[in-house]
């Protein structure tokens, strides 16, 4: 009996005392992620020059000449002027061919992408995400911001860990009321437009009930104040 | 005021309930009003006065979340309340909170009345702006909660739903707090405070009695119900001591400078007020 209770006690100093390192010791795992994790990495390629080119597959240059309607454009389908400008979401300078390109600023063409959640709460200009001349196109393959690596190499400088889901978040958001936002992000479209009637909808009957109600009682009080010295 | 009649209307864990939400929910109105107009000269004042932007949005989660727990002890209040054994009658009982078809009846002869076609209805315990004012709360929280706690950790939040929710939810997010800053401060405001039968305040909320004679003017069902049910005696309490009703008034009236200020806030900045 009594070498069992020894045991027992032993037993339950020994959960406590586990439990007590648990407090203490340092949480080995992510002491040993910060060494190897990919994005820390990452983070540090602005520093490292032609990091990229190195590691990654190259896309081939050739491509066909043929050209498949509404799939595949033909190899010269353009006006010279045309062919200059192109279509800027794939250029790798996607300001290749902008006037007095040097002598501009960014919002005097974006001011509407310059009113975002980033640039007024975080102070975060447009060249920390957009990377340093010549900025490519977002779709360009190497692109920072091109979505295959957009969060590893963009998103992660400050959101530590943020994966290809968190980068779809929109940072330049589309007016949510327009019809052209029902095609590019139709839930963001009709959210809009349901919370928009019911705030419309719920203000616009109480105000109306409310004004309607607030004038019938002055109503009230003023008739019988006119009666009163009659009655008399 | 002291050889006034007065009954009881709301027992002291509604008026905590009440204080609760008021105090809780200035606070978020306040901080949440300093984030969205933080590219304002205004909002960056508020903004440093709270000690900064990370300072603000800590305080505006904090007592978010705060606000979510007390919703939550309400939630259980109710559960406790309903009497499971006879659920149809607790539910539909005059002095349940769930909106019923008289409720619409009230509606259209309130109307009438208001364009001197008939009588005002005859209102018992609950009227249905008062039902609204409830249930408007009742749907505010759990959207302005859910939305809220999805906004805390943008990355936690993205591993179990795609990143473009969160512009959803942050525009779920304001419209419905704007929506609950402009219902309060226009809407529950004058129906509390302005309106002529209520001027300088309605006390009830806050002294949780109100004068005899007002009800069976303004309820005159419930106070037949009391009768009936041989219930008026009980409901009777004693009026509020004057210190008491000092300090509602100065705090009821505090709070009431602050909506209308953030309200006319609202108004200057209308240009900066985004929701997306």
């Amino acid at each position: 009996m009594r070498s069992r209770r020894l045991l027992r006690r032993r037993i339950l100093w020994m959960a406590l005392g586990g439990l007590g390192l648990l407090l203490v010791l340092p949480a080995a795992a992510p002491a040993q992620e910060e060494v190897t994790s990919s994005i820390r990495r990452y983070k540090e390629r602005e520093t490292s020059t032609g990091y990229y080119e190195e590691y990654e597959a190259k896309p081939r240059r050739m491509r066909s000449f043929v050209g498949v309607p509404g799939v595949l454009r033909p190899s010269f389908p353009y006006s010279p002027k045309a062919a200059e400008i192109r279509i800027r979401t794939y250029l790798a300078d996607s300001h290749r061919g902008v006037n007095f390109y040097e002598m501009r600023t960014c919002v005097e063409c974006h001011a509407e992408e310059a009113r975002n959640i980033h640039s007024t709460r975080g102070n975060i200009t447009c060249r920390q995400c957009h990377g340093s001349e010549p900025i490519a196109s977002i779709a360009h393959y190497y692109s920072p911001l091109n979505p295959v690596r957009r969060h590893a190499y963009v998103c992660s400088k400050c959101h530590e860990g943020s994966d290809a889901s968190f980068a779809t978040y929109v940072v330049h958001e589309p007016k949510p009321g327009s019809l052209e936002t029902r095609k590019t992000f139709p839930s963001l479209f009709y959210a809009n437009w349901f919370m928009y009637l019911l705030i419309v909808g719920t203000l616009g009957f109480f105000v109306l009930h409310t004004t309607v109600w607030v004038s019938k009682e002055l109503y009230h009080v003023f008739t019988e104040k006119e009666r009163k010295p009659e009655d008399e | 005021m002291n050889d006034q009649v007065r009954i009881i209307r709301f027992k002291v864990i509604h008026r905590l309930f009440h204080l609760f939400i008021m105090v809780t929910f200035l606070i978020q109105a306040v901080t949440g009003l300093g984030r969205l107009l933080y590219p304002t000269t205004w909002g960056k004042a508020l903004t440093n006065f709270f000690g900064g932007y990370e300072s603000i949005s800590t305080i505006h989660i904090r007592v978010g979340v705060v606000m979510l727990l007390g919703f939550g002890v309400h939630i259980v209040y109710i559960l406790l309340k309903v009497e499971w054994k006879a659920l149809r009658q607790s539910l539909f009982h005059p002095d349940s909170l769930l909106p019923r078809p008289r409720d619409a009846i009230h509606l259209g002869q309130q109307v009438r009345w208001f364009f001197g076609l008939g009588p005002p209805p005859a209102f018992d315990r609950w009227t249905y702006w008062e039902k609204f004012d409830y249930w408007a709360v009742f749907w505010g929280m759990p959207l302005l909660g859910v939305t809220g706690l999805l906004l805390i950790y943008p990355l936690f939040t993205s591993y179990f739903m795609p990143g473009w929710v969160l512009n959803v939810t942050l525009l779920l997010h304001r419209a419905e707090a704007l929506l609950a800053m402009l219902y309060i401060f226009i809407i529950h405001f004058t129906v509390g405070h302005f309106r002529h039968g209520m001027f300088p305040m309605n006390e009830c909320m806050f002294a949780g009695s109100v004068e005899l004679e007002e009800v069976r003017r303004e309820k005159p069902l419930w106070i037949v119900r009391l009768e009936d049910e041989g219930k008026l005696a009980d409901a009777m309490i004693p009026a509020p001591a004057p210190w008491f009703r000092v300090a509602y008034f100065i705090f009821g009236y505090l709070a009431l400078a602050m909506g209308l200020y953030l309200l006319l806030i609202l108004l200057i900045y209308r240009n900066y007020v985004e929701w997306h």
